[in-house]
């Protein structure tokens, strides 16, 4: 297991220059359309939302300083600051000396917790409910209800015994059936031989992102024991694929038995391979939002696996960035495939996404920081002139919409026109477009 | 010696009621969420109290306010100097985060613009991008994104021209400032109500330098006018390299004093050495020997000339001078001193502002400082060639950066010490260094830019002490009880040094 303790040498290269509160911080002559967009902007959630320095990335480095030395103790206070961020690593992206920002934030949030204080209330249901062995999620579902989704459709593939997982996730299973169905529907159509596993529990990511690491190595060593003989692991959502991609090899401290790729990436292999052409066509205009978890943190994943093994970063790094950059490319490249739509960048995007503001245990715990988050991204958004946001991840479809149906309650209630700030959006998944079509 | 008292409840149920109690914590977590040891400064103080005032009514309220209770007020326009935004001695009293004010006007007629403290540097280009882009605004050059317009001009930091404007400060054109008492008042021109900050001087004898470098500890300047910079989009930089730093310094004495000449446009003037570039890395993943850096096209040391132009015509005569000038330092001290070839990707990367440059030094171990010293520019070689040796003695690569200031008129030379911050001792070890160095060059009549209020402002004033004296006798009448940043500038004395007090001698 990683601890606080294992990232001070990290920590200790922050010398507090606030370049992470930015988005672009070293793109100063950015091109964009006005002035609201154009050259760095501010770039994290909870810093916005807060004001005060300890919510931005820069504060929390210096009071996981101080906890490191002692200086500062464990409290609840700690704890609510240092929660109230999406660990979106917008801020990672912008560290010139690589610090690992977000493994900072979660490991100070675990040890603080591991000095005996509660987890935050929303976050310690979480715990309740991934830990009971009868439910394993935290939806507060019945852990016999998880495959219910697919028995009617996709009972054959369920507990088959291939090589390619489905890993569903607990809001594929209970909350947002409908991408499972979608994701499961892409793959018979892909002619993938798959199977969905009734033992799969919660992959940790809530439990982890909210420092309640005892739990996560339970839910961890459960899920490795269920998948280790799979050759590949396919994902719908993108908070489970980042947990199992980067999360539980760095965690566990062994190299992932499987392949992982999230079912985007899968799609985009087989264009690339060019096994696969989209004929029918999605006459939209849209703009993308990177998932926080599937596009940024597997970006930096990649370029920080490539420098963990250089001898040579000054020489190495450029070719790291670009396999991040690589990365980044990938949700583009499937969108540039399907005949019709029509793709308007948002200004912040790939690495400098800016957060729907739904993760790191933040919508639960922090709604209105969340809603606010989701309202500044949909603003963005509208700003492009599409009519469809598109992503593809439980969570920022989630929070979207619920900034949607905010915006329009603000309309009725005060017969304004808030089309400007994304109220007429329609927020729409990947994947469910993409099982359309194909 | 001003004895201070710890904020109370009660301040801060008047700060409260000052600034509004979304923007008053006690939080301590928060408060240590303000820290920073690194970059200038490596001694900080916890603040009792954070407080962000929205404007400079608010600001006067809560100077009477810590009067009347005698707490010390520490002012940080972004915070960005590491520990010198920071209270230097206990108690750490009251923290002004100044963020909140944060407005900026442009005055193209007059070539100047108004910034209050919080206006950081990317946030002014952004603006300068969209709405003039023939100016550009005088931003810290070498400074990250955040750092703000107001607080590097204050401290005569450098500006992205300053190799022909000179620091920062010497563009300003009239301040506000709010008194340690609480009065408000402006200098310049600004003086008369109604004046634009079009004359520096003013109505009278200009008080301006009495608060600038003083590290907030004269008053509070939460205006600041001053002098934006013509912005030609004809650029590049060039690069020339050397055995010797003298290969480095003394071309380049050529170049800037050419006056209304070449010189006029080559803004900035810097240049270092190999371990500029490789220190950027982190030491056990990176060559650290120089054959390396001579394969990639790294000179040993080198200087670079950003050169800004209206067209490109002028852009290559203003090269070719250079280039001549160069030529001709070969052939008459028989050195060689090859001009680098610079890939399209580094001219960018250094025409780049604000950028991240300074930043990644950090990476080579855990931590660094920058220790900043003026010298007569020709003299520069000679306070490199002693630090680099004194880095040597003490384990610390020798990395170096030099800079010009208006002309060559002067050198801001700038050690990085890279180190790892968790080892234990090693804040000791760096004062022993900063303390040995700090010496010998005030014996030379080298000046520390920013005296931290431990090693440089005691060993400086000790020598100073006619200047000390005055210094004190000022700043007794603008703040009797010496609650501004006390500590800074060796105010009080002994609360950071136990030399004798010059006042008493």
């Amino acid at each position: 297991m990683t601890s606080l303790e294992n990232l001070r040498n990290i920590n200790a290269r922050c010398i507090h220059c606030r370049a992470c509160q930015y988005a672009y911080s070293g793109e100063p002559d950015r091109e964009g359309k006005d002035e609201t967009y154009t050259g760095m902007l501010q770039g994290c959630p909870a810093g916005i939302y807060f004001g005060w320095e300890g919510y931005f990335n820069s504060g929390k480095q210096w009071m996981a300083r101080a906890f490191l030395n002692g200086e500062l103790p464990a409290s609840q206070e700690l704890l609510e600051i240092t929660e109230a961020c999406t660990t979106c690593g917008m801020c990672e992206t912008q560290c010139p000396n690589y610090i690992d920002t977000v493994h900072v934030t979660e490991e100070l949030r675990a040890a603080v917790i591991e000095a005996g204080v509660e987890p935050l209330p929303k976050h310690a249901k979480f715990r309740d409910m991934v830990s009971n062995d009868d439910m394993r999620n935290p939806y507060n579902e019945a852990r016999s209800d998880r495959t219910k989704w697919a028995q009617e459709k996709y009972g054959e593939q369920i507990d088959k015994d291939v090589k390619i997982g489905y890993f569903v996730g607990c809001t594929g299973a209970y909350r947002q059936q409908h991408v499972a169905d979608r994701t499961a529907s892409i793959l018979k159509k892909l002619g993938v031989d798959f199977t969905i596993i009734s033992d799969e529990v919660c992959c940790g990511s809530p439990i982890l992102r909210t420092g309640q690491k005892a739990v996560f190595q339970d839910v961890m060593e459960k899920n490795m024991e269920t998948f280790k003989n799979f050759d590949l692991l396919l994902f719908s959502c993108a908070g489970c694929y980042k947990t199992i991609r980067n999360d539980y090899p760095r965690i566990s401290g062994k190299q992932l038995p499987f392949k992982t790729r999230h079912t985007v990436e899968y799609v985009y292999d087989l264009l690339q391979e060019g096994k696969l052409k989209i004929n029918s066509p999605y006459n939209q205009k849209i703009t993308w939002h990177d998932p926080c978890h599937s596009i940024r943190h597997v970006g930096i994943a990649i370029e920080k696996d490539i420098l963990h093994n250089s001898k040579n970063w000054l020489l190495d790094s450029r070719a790291a960035e670009k396999a991040k950059e690589a990365h980044y490319e990938i949700p583009r490249v499937v969108l540039g495939a399907i005949p019709g739509l029509e793709l308007n960048e948002m200004y912040r995007v790939k690495g400098d996404s800016f957060c729907c503001g739904a993760g790191g245990g933040v919508k639960a715990q922090f709604p209105d920081m969340a809603l606010s988050t989701a309202k500044e991204r949909l603003k963005e958004a509208a700003s492009t002139g599409a009519d469809v946001l598109m992503t593809s991840c439980p969570f920022c479809i989630t929070n979207f919409n619920d900034g949607i149906k905010a915006l329009k309650k603000e309309e009725e209630e005060t017969g304004k026109d808030l089309s400007d700030l994304g109220s007429k959006l329609k927020v729409v998944e990947l994947l469910e477009v993409l099982d359309e079509l194909l | 010696m001003s004895n201070y008292n710890k904020v109370t409840d009660d301040v801060v149920k008047k700060l409260v009621a000052i600034c509004g109690e979304k923007y008053v914590t006690t939080s301590e977590p928060l408060r240590h969420s303000y820290m920073a040891k690194g970059i200038m400064g490596l001694e900080a103080e916890l603040p009792e109290v954070i407080v962000r005032p929205e404007n400079a009514e608010q600001v006067s309220k809560i100077l009477i306010l810590a009067n009347e209770n005698l707490c010390p007020v520490t002012p940080a326009a972004g915070g960005l100097s590491g520990g010198f935004a920071l209270p230097a001695i206990q108690p750490g009293g009251i923290y002004m985060d100044m963020t909140r004010m944060d407005k900026m006007t442009v005055d193209t007629e007059n070539r100047v613009m108004v910034v209050e403290p919080g206006v950081k540097s990317g946030d002014a280009w952004r603006i300068f991008k969209t709405q003039y882009p023939d100016w550009a605004p005088p931003i810290p050059d070498g400074a990250p994104p955040a750092a703000t317009v107001l607080g590097d001009a204050i401290e005569r930091g450098f500006s992205l021209v300053t190799g022909v404007y000179g620091p920062q400060a010497d563009m300003i054109m009239g301040l506000e400032v709010v008194l340690p008492t609480g009065e408000i008042f402006h200098t310049g021109s600004w003086a008369l109500p109604g004046a634009k900050p079009f004359y520096r001087w003013g109505v009278g004898p200009n008080p301006d330098g009495l608060f600038l470098g003083s590290q907030g500890s004269m008053g509070i300047i939460t205006k600041c006018a001053i002098k934006m910079v013509p912005h030609p989009h004809f650029k590049t930089v060039v690069a020339y390299g050397g055995e010797s730093w003298d290969d480095v310094v003394k071309p380049a004495w050529e170049i800037s004093k050419h006056e209304m000449g070449i010189g006029e446009r080559t803004v900035m003037v810097q240049g270092g050495n190999y371990e500029l570039v490789m220190t950027r890395w982190p030491k056990t993943n990176v060559p650290i020997d120089y054959e390396f850096y001579k394969k990639i096209g790294v000179d040993r040391k080198w200087m670079n000339y950003e050169v800004w132009a209206w067209s490109q015509e002028e852009l290559d005569f203003t090269l070719k001078g250079i280039d001549k000038v160069y030529k001709d330092y070969e052939v008459h001290e028989k050195r060689t001193t090859p001009q680098q070839e610079l890939h399209p990707k580094q001219v960018a990367s250094r025409l780049k502002k604000p950028n991240k440059i300074a930043i990644p030094y950090s990476l080579w171990q855990a931590g660094f400082l920058f220790i900043t010293w003026y010298c007569p520019w020709l003299e520069s070689s000679a306070m490199m060639d002693e630090y680099c040796a004194a880095m040597a003695d003490y384990g610390f690569p020798e990395t170096m950066w030099v800079a010009s200031i208006d002309h060559a008129r002067q050198a801001i030379v700038m050690p990085i010490l890279c180190f790892d911050s968790t080892e234990p001792g090693i804040f000791d070890k760096i004062r022993e260094f900063n303390l040995e160095t700090t010496r010998s060059f005030l014996k030379k009549g080298w000046l520390n830019y920013r005296p931290d209020p431990f090693v440089h402002a005691p060993e400086t004033f000790s020598k100073a002490k006619e200047y000390y004296k005055m210094l004190v006798k000022f700043r007794k009448v603008l703040d009797p009880n010496l609650i501004l940043h006390p500590g800074r500038l060796a105010i009080p004395w002994e609360s950071v040094s136990d030399l004798p007090n010059p006042c008493k001698e």
